[in-house]
């Protein structure tokens, strides 16, 4: 289905003015009431609350209705609260146990019995930051908590969404400390522009830059952006908007769904509130190839005579280590033996270290919370780190009855030291491939400053990682300030309204320096950038909520937004320093600076939805959204999408006395979004090149065809879903099937260069996405003190590339770098198809060899596999017994494949333990010769294990595994302290855990590397490993207090 | 309090309005893009000057040096310390393919930018500026098909066409010669493209706007192509266009030469020299002058030889025999290092202790080439010290002096040809003396004495052009093939066209001494098609693939047939 065109371009603004002033005046009139009393008369009220077994429920939210005023209950279960004596009721919540409110009256004492998996009120913040009724929705949602994201902490917190949600597929970053993950929900959509989520904090959405990086088969560095400037030890809560469906609302740039964080609050209580939090965890890595330790440096199964010949021979192909004498790379003979810890010894233990002070107080009128956080993470590598701070302040207001301001302000800076680049020339790739007989600790001496600047190691290459740790210094600060103010004026108790501006503004630094004397890069160069992302956003909602008749609720808003969203950048790059020693600008003879004025993106929308319930088991939702943007040509800058779902609860009908069944619910959701394109996309323009060969003015044509005539490009998704609870809510299930099609994708279609441009840009192509989803869990456990809740989710996505465009087959993603390897969409293929080579064949299908007898590789590139995995699952374990709680996640990643350029280097350079066979005596190929006449004949030639692994690591299908991997993922022992043991003291509560990161694998297809890692986060990111870091496991201490 | 309401009001509501779509237009226009109207048309000259011969690194790197000078036998890798084997090229990578493919496919679109712009109805409408460029075309779509074989031609850069059809070679040698035609008519007698904005004057970085050097080009491209196409099947406009070139007027002075001037100044990623690659790698990344050149210049005491190359270091190197399979091979491959630098009349010693062979050559004495296509196993024993590299003229880093200039088209070659033509009795000119001020002009393009020239065009057997008509076409087939060291495409073609030199036109045999690559060890013949090709125009590539031959590099163009 196309989007049509709404063909009034002022509609957008006509309409934003008219509602946003509509109802300004009222918040006008309302400031004018006075200020209510400050300090009302307060009352204590206590109480215990249990469960049905009688049970005491520890760390029950209680709050006073319509404030922020709370607390939460003790080991004891029980709890004590001032509130103002005009509160009129208290709701309790709980995980699992769902909400109940329980009016105060003249009561003071008040005890509560929750029931276990009355979660059918369970609320969950949707789209626009709507709370809703989990049972109205008609799609798929997510909800994650703050323990979940700040126990095991990880300095990205979309990390410990892994095997938590369904649906999500999270590629984590190895570039080390700062790197980002790739976020991937319910399949990828767009060929070429960004597949990851919007992420939303406080209903603002935040510049991502930076989050799709890397991915270069050379020399990778993978930054962070978007959800990694986000304090973990902030976020409340992560909301996981599915797709179009949950995020229609969102508009165009929720097409891959969103995560929607909502950071914590300030809360009424009695005196100041102190939390400190401290977290501290060591990282080795979880593994590291298998190496051989039999056969040292040489070639042939010899070592060479002279310096020259032996650095130039640098593999493992020597004679096997004897201990003798021989030749090594420093001059000096050396017994020749095997180093078997050479690239162990390489890393060290990183210490990271988090901590988190929150200060926070507040009565019914006014309330703040403040927190700083420090990060220090060491790579596990020398030389490399990561120092961030965090600073948030968030008050709110109550300016009069019906007025409220709600404004927050965050300032986070960040400092990298050192990111470690993967790649074919990343600094991995200098130690994974080390001989066998070269000692780590001889490296150290990197270079030999009375002779020269160069690095000194055993090839002739000269690469060495500690020269390159020590010299090519990497140097990246991150600053973003994040704030918004919203002011919210309830008109009557069933209409309210709110406006809101909010701003985002990212500040990236970035210093690179290759010093004088890099193996390929003698001369050395240095470049800097600046840039600077801004978003802001002023919207505002209007909510009605009213019961029409006693069955019958409508609630309706009407909203609207203007976001614009701004991009400079300047940056030099300059080579070639005249006195080798000091890396400064002036001392460079050659520098290119470039400057991009700033590029402003606007686009304006109005929205609304209507969702009318009947008699608390029908729900029926509908939504609707205009855009208008800067981004694409006037006759199609405005797009309309709509969705709509129904939710139905049959339980009422099928067992009216839930016997089995607490719940069984049937949704449907339809919806559309349509999606615009960056700036400057439409005209063709020349540009002027800066250094003009011999000082001529040189211009030149940008080399694709814009389009004047782009239209927005459409995602569209249907959504069924079925839920159950059942066995007294011990037990639930939630099914989704969906799919999602995009079409009339903005692509740069690639043509033939004879047609004097190297692409045409137009709108073409459809890609879906089909999936399911499944979640399951209960508590199979639960007695006095002892409870057990475990939690199963699956999901399967296939993708398909169904159309591309006449006579285009596919679209490549990456190659590697001699091109044996490319990633690909393929039409009637999928997303990340991996093509490659194999051994060369006759008609016969025998492997043909050369006169030499070694085996050839195929001319032509065939389909080995997909980097998409077919299934992902978790399962996550909850056991507590009195305060002592064991969480372990264990998720799993079947299905795809990936080619691992390091397992390829491995063998061809010898390292290996596959690389151990044929050492003695060689092998003869089972192949053919072809002869002059092209007839073919049995091949008897014998060719060394250096030849043969040679050829063999040459071939892509050689190195392409299964991604299949189960892994202990994370795993969380705490002990809550009991209230008893605190009484005396001034902590009011105090906790520590044990917390691990993967720990172990339970399965893994593939030696040598981890097939998850990447090299990057963008579209190019996936499918090749090469010279990744070494995943890390973490294990630590988190420490919990309370004052 | 109520100002506070007012002032988040104004805010609002200010931001609400500045959001109309009103200036959407606008905001969307990239600021740092011009419009036809602010410029002219000769800034869109100078860039596909540049790229036809000196592009930036990338393929600098992987088509010019890598497959060009190296196919052409001028330059060799894979001595011992080499980064690169030196059957690189030989067995096909795509990746370097698709660089090579990438580079001159891509190339026609900035030229077809500016023939457009200046073509008639275009923004700067300037016909002399169109001749200029139809002679660019020329040149550009002659390097292409000669490394490729049948490209796209009569439909490429045809708005209406997205998928153009490959022309055979035939028809594309015609299509050439009836543009050049076409620009040397409109040239007729004038001298500039126009005054002001309308002269391209130092945008022209060939001929400083000379119109008459231009068509002095035109007519000079003719005849070589007349002369490549000579003898191919179905080749009727050969010879008319060999006489007609002839009569209209080649290059002839010293000031006619076709050069582009280095930038010294400029990065790598604008525009490369060889210094880029030959100093950014240390010595890993150098490379020597290939063994048949240096013969041919030493051999007849040719003065561009220390023009071209410089001594080989000598020293002190170790050979050690290995263990395992290769050790049989072992005196063989001493025996072949032993030949070769005998047959350079190098003076060295040997001495041979158990299984470690030291060989002492004289520092800096010795004019040496190292044989092409040696192979990985022979490695250890091709080393460094044996071999001259190319002169510092050549392979100098930017930012220090002067950088030997790219080769367009020398007024040397001009005159081989015309040797040519005279020896296949075309035209009138006396061969013998052709084919010396050939080799005068080319001694002079490398700053020879005059004195120097004067020898060796009287003393040396090479400057004598005599013996049977297949003796005198070899003596000037390599002469050109000499002359054109440094433009390795051209010198490539001319080992094709001719087979000579034959050490080179001959290919390898002795595998265990050479690497046979993926076409058994005979010479390459064409590159084989970039994956973007196969990728973007499938079917056109395989139609082309069924006339021409298979997508292979021993597959031979139509003129080399």
């Amino acid at each position: 289905m196309k989007l049509k065109p709404i063909n009034t371009i002022s509609l957008g603004c006509c309409i934003l003015l008219a509602l946003g002033i509509v109802f300004l005046p009222h918040s006008l009139a309302a400031a004018g009431e006075t200020y209510a009393n400050l300090l009302e008369k307060e009352i204590t009220i206590t109480g215990s609350v249990q469960d049905t077994d009688g049970n005491p429920l520890i760390g029950v939210n209680i709050t006073v209705q319509g404030t922020g005023i709370g607390t939460i209950t003790d080991l004891d279960g029980s709890y004590t609260l001032a509130v103002p004596d005009d509160a009129k009721a208290l709701v309790f919540s709980y995980t699992g146990f769902g909400i109940q409110t329980i009016s105060i009256g003249t009561q003071r004492v008040i005890d509560v019995t929750m029931e276990f998996g009355t979660a059918l009120d369970e609320v969950v913040v949707t789209a626009i930051g709507i709370s809703r009724e989990k049972k109205a929705l008609s799609y798929s949602i997510t909800e994650i908590g703050s323990d979940e994201i700040s126990t095991v902490k990880d300095h990205n917190a979309v990390n410990s969404l892994v095997g938590k949600v369904s649906g999500v597929v999270i590629s984590q970053g190895t570039g080390g400390p700062g790197a980002g993950s790739r976020i991937v929900i319910r399949g990828n959509n767009s060929i070429t522009s960004n597949n990851q989520p919007l992420i939303v904090v406080d209903g603002m959405p935040i510049d991502a830059s930076g989050s799709n990086s890397g991915g270069s088969v050379y020399n990778s560095n993978v930054s962070g952006g978007g959800i990694t400037d986000i304090n973990p030890d902030d976020i409340e809560s992560i909301s996981v908007l599915k797709g179009p469906n949950a995020a229609a609302l969102y508009g165009s740039r929720a097409s891959n769904g969103v995560l929607l964080i909502t950071t914590k609050k300030g809360m009424a209580r009695n005196g100041l509130g102190v939390s400190f939090n401290s977290n501290i965890t060591f990282d080795n890595p979880m593994f590291l190839p298998e190496y051989q330790n039999e056969y040292g440096q040489g070639t042939g199964q010899n070592v060479p005579a002279n310096i020259t010949d032996l650095k130039s021979a640098s593999s493992s192909w020597g004679p096997r280590l004897d201990g003798s004498s021989q030749l090594y790379y420093t001059g000096e003979q050396r017994p020749y033996s095997a180093q078997p810890d050479n690239v162990e010894n390489f890393f060290r233990t990183a210490a990271k270290i988090v901590n988190t002070v929150a200060l926070e107080g507040g009565d019914q009128r006014y309330n703040a919370r403040f927190s700083y956080t420090n990060n220090k993470t060491e790579a596990v590598l020398p030389n490399s780190d990561l120092n961030s701070h965090n600073f948030t302040l968030r008050s709110q207001l109550s300016l009069t009855d019906r007025l409220s301001l709600d404004a927050k302000a965050t300032y986070f800076t960040q400092e990298l030291n050192n990111k470690v680049s993967q790649g074919s020339e990343g600094i991995m790739a200098y130690l994974y491939y080390t001989p066998r007989n070269v000692d780590i600790e001889d490296l150290k001496t990197y270079q030999i400053p009375s002779e020269s600047l160069d690095a000194v190691s055993y090839s002739s290459l000269g690469a060495n990682p500690y020269w390159l740790l020590q010299h090519d210094r990497n140097y990246n600060r991150r600053e973003k300030l994040l704030s918004f103010a919203k002011l919210q004026y309830e008109f009557t108790p069933w209409l309210s309204a709110f406006v809101r501006i909010g701003t985002d503004v990212t500040n990236i630094k970035g210093e690179s320096i290759t010093q004088p004397g890099h193996h390929f890069n003698k001369p050395g160069g240095l470049s800097a950038s600046n840039s600077r992302n801004m978003e802001t956003n002023a919207d505002f909602l209007l909510m009605l909520n009213k019961d029409v008749t006693s069955k019958v609720n409508l609630s309706v808003n009407l909203g609207g937004n203007a976001s614009h969203r701004t991009g400079e950048n300047v940056r030099f790059t300059s080579s070639d320093f005249k006195i080798p020693t000091r890396p400064i600008l002036a001392n460079t003879r050659e520098n290119q600076p470039f400057y991009t004025p700033l590029t402003e993106k606007k686009v304006n929308s109005v929205y609304g939805s209507a969702s009318i319930s009947y008699d608390g088991f029908a729900y029926l939702d509908i939504t609707g959204r205009n855009d208008w943007s800067s981004t694409l040509p006037e006759q199609n800058r405005s797009y309309f999408y709509p969705s709509v779902g129904v939710s139905l609860l049959l339980n009422r009908f099928i067992d009216p006395n839930s016997k089995t069944f607490n719940m069984i619910k049937v949704r449907g959701n339809y919806a559309e979004v349509g999606n615009d394109t960056d700036p400057y996309q439409l005209n063709t323009l020349y540009f002027v090149a800066q250094d003009g060969y011999l000082g001529r003015t040189t211009l030149s044509r940008d080399n694709v065809r814009k389009s004047e005539s782009l239209r927005p490009e459409s995602i569209n998704s249907l959504e069924f879903g079925l839920e159950f609870r059942f066995l007294k809510n011990r037990a639930f299930a939630d099914f989704s099937w969906y799919k999602i099609a995009s079409e009339d994708l903005i692509y740069d279609v690639p043509v033939p260069a004879a047609t004097g441009f190297g692409a045409f840009r137009e709108n073409i192509g459809r890609m879906t996405n089909t999936g399911i989803e499944l979640l399951v869990g209960g508590s199979p456990v639960r007695t006095n003190n002892f409870n057990w809740d475990i939690a199963l989710n699956f999901s399967k996505n296939s993708n398909e590339l169904e159309e591309l465009v006449e006579d285009l087959e596919s679209h490549t993603l990456n190659t590697t770098n001699s091109g044996n390897v490319a990633i690909r969409a393929t039409v009637g293929g999928g997303y990340g198809d991996i093509y490659g080579t194999t051994w060369r064949t006759n008609d016969q299908g025998q492997v043909i060899v050369n006169a030499n007898g070694i085996p050839l590789a195929s001319t032509d590139r065939t389909l080995l596999g997909n980097a998409q995995p077919d299934w992902i699952g978790g399962l996550t374990n909850t056991v507590t017994y009195k305060g002592v709680s064991l969480r372990f996640l264990i998720d799993a990643r079947i299905g795809g494949q990936v080619y691992s350029a390091t397992n390829a280097a491995l063998d061809g350079s010898g390292s290996s333990v596959e690389s151990l066979q044929f050492r003695e005596g060689g092998t003869v190929v089972d192949g053919v010769v072809e002869m002059d006449d092209g007839t073919f004949v049995q091949n008897t030639t014998s060719i060394t294990a250096q030849q043969y692994w040679g050829a063999h690591s040459g071939i892509g299908a050689n190195y392409v595994f299964d991604q299949d991997n189960i892994r202990l993922r994370e795993f969380v022992l705490g002990y809550t302290l009991p209230t008893s043991l605190l009484s005396n003291s001034f902590l009011q509560g105090a906790s520590i855990g044990i917390i691990g990161r993967n720990l172990f694998f339970l399965k893994k297809d593939i030696t040598h590397v981890d097939p998850e890692a990447s090299l990057g986060t963008g579209n190019n990111g996936m499918g090749i490993l090469s010279a990744n870091l070494p995943t890390l496991r973490s294990l630590g201490v988190n420490i919990s207090l309370r004052f | 309090m109520k100002k506070y309401i007012k002032f988040l009001t104004l805010l609002f509501a200010a931001t609400f309005l500045t959001q109309c779509t009103g200036d959407f237009n606008d905001i969307n226009v990239n600021p740092s893009g011009f419009t036809s109207d602010e410029v002219s048309g000769k800034f869109f000259l100078t860039g596909p000057q540049v790229r036809l011969y000196a592009p930036d690194r990338f393929p600098y790197w992987r088509a010019h040096l890598i497959h060009g000078d190296r196919y052409a036998g001028h330059f060799t890798f894979g001595f011992s310390g080499c980064w690169w084997s030196d059957g690189l090229g030989y067995s096909y990578s795509s990746a370097y393919t698709d660089a090579s493919w990438g580079w001159l496919s891509g190339y026609i679109g900035g030229l077809d930018n500016y023939m457009k712009l200046v073509q008639a109805g275009g923004e700067f409408d300037n016909p002399y500026m169109h001749a200029i460029g139809t002679i660019m075309r020329g040149l550009y779509f002659q390097m292409y098909t000669d490394i490729f074989g049948m490209i796209p031609y009569s439909e490429a850069v045809d708005a209406d066409i997205t998928l153009p059809k490959y022309d055979d070679q035939k028809s594309i040698y015609a299509g050439i010669i009836a543009e050049l035609d076409e620009a040397i008519a409109t040239i007729g007698d004038a001298e500039k493209t126009g005054a002001n904005v309308d002269d391209v004057g130092e945008n022209d970085l060939y001929y400083g706007g000379d119109l008459q050097k231009w068509k002095k080009l035109a007519n000079s491209l003719k005849l070589r192509m007349g002369m490549r196409a000579l003898g191919a099947q179905g080749a009727d406009f050969a010879e008319s266009a060999i006489t007609s070139a002839l009569s209209s007027g080649v290059l002839e002075a010293e000031g006619d030469n076709c050069l582009l001037e280095k930038d010294i100044t400029i990065s790598q990623w604008g525009s490369a020299t060889y210094g880029d690659v030959y100093y950014n790698f240390g010595r890993g990344s150098d490379w020597k002058v290939g063994k048949t050149l240096i013969d041919n210049l030493r051999n007849f005491d040719d003065p561009r030889l220390e023009m071209y190359a410089d001594p080989a270091p000598g020293g002190v190197v170790t050979i050690t025999k290995p263990d395992g399979t290769e050790a049989a091979l072992h005196q063989k491959r001493l025996d072949f290092i032993y030949q070769t630098l005998d047959d350079a009349g190098a003076e060295y010693t040997t001495e041979t202790v158990e299984d470690v062979t030291t060989i002492t050559m004289a520092e800096e004495t010795y004019y040496i080439g190292q044989p092409t296509r040696i192979n990985g196993e022979t490695n250890p024993y091709v080393a460094y010290e044996f071999w001259s590299k190319p002169d510092e003229r050549v392979i100098r880093r930017k930012n220090t002096n002067e950088i030997f200039p790219e080769i367009v088209f020398t007024t040397a070659e001009a005159y081989f040809l015309r040797a040519e033509a005279a020896v296949r009795g075309l035209g009138t000119d006396d061969a013998q003396e052709m084919y010396q001020k050939g080799i005068e002009q080319s001694m002079k393009l490398w700053n020879v004495a005059d004195a120097d020239i004067g020898k060796f065009l009287s003393d040396s057997p090479m400057a004598q052009l005599t013996g049977s008509q297949e003796e005198m076409i070899e003596k000037i087939a390599i002469q050109r093939w000499i002359n054109n060291y440094t433009d390795g495409f051209e010198a490539w073609a001319i080992v094709r066209d001719y087979g000579y030199p034959k050490e080179l036109a001959e290919g390898v045999a002795d595998f265990d001494i050479y690497a046979p690559g993926d076409i058994n060890g005979k010479y390459p013949q064409r590159m084989r098609y970039g994956n973007q090709a196969l990728n973007t125009n499938g079917a056109n590539v395989n139609t082309a693939i069924s006339v021409q031959g298979a997508d292979q590099q021993d597959t031979k163009l139509w003129w080399a047939k």
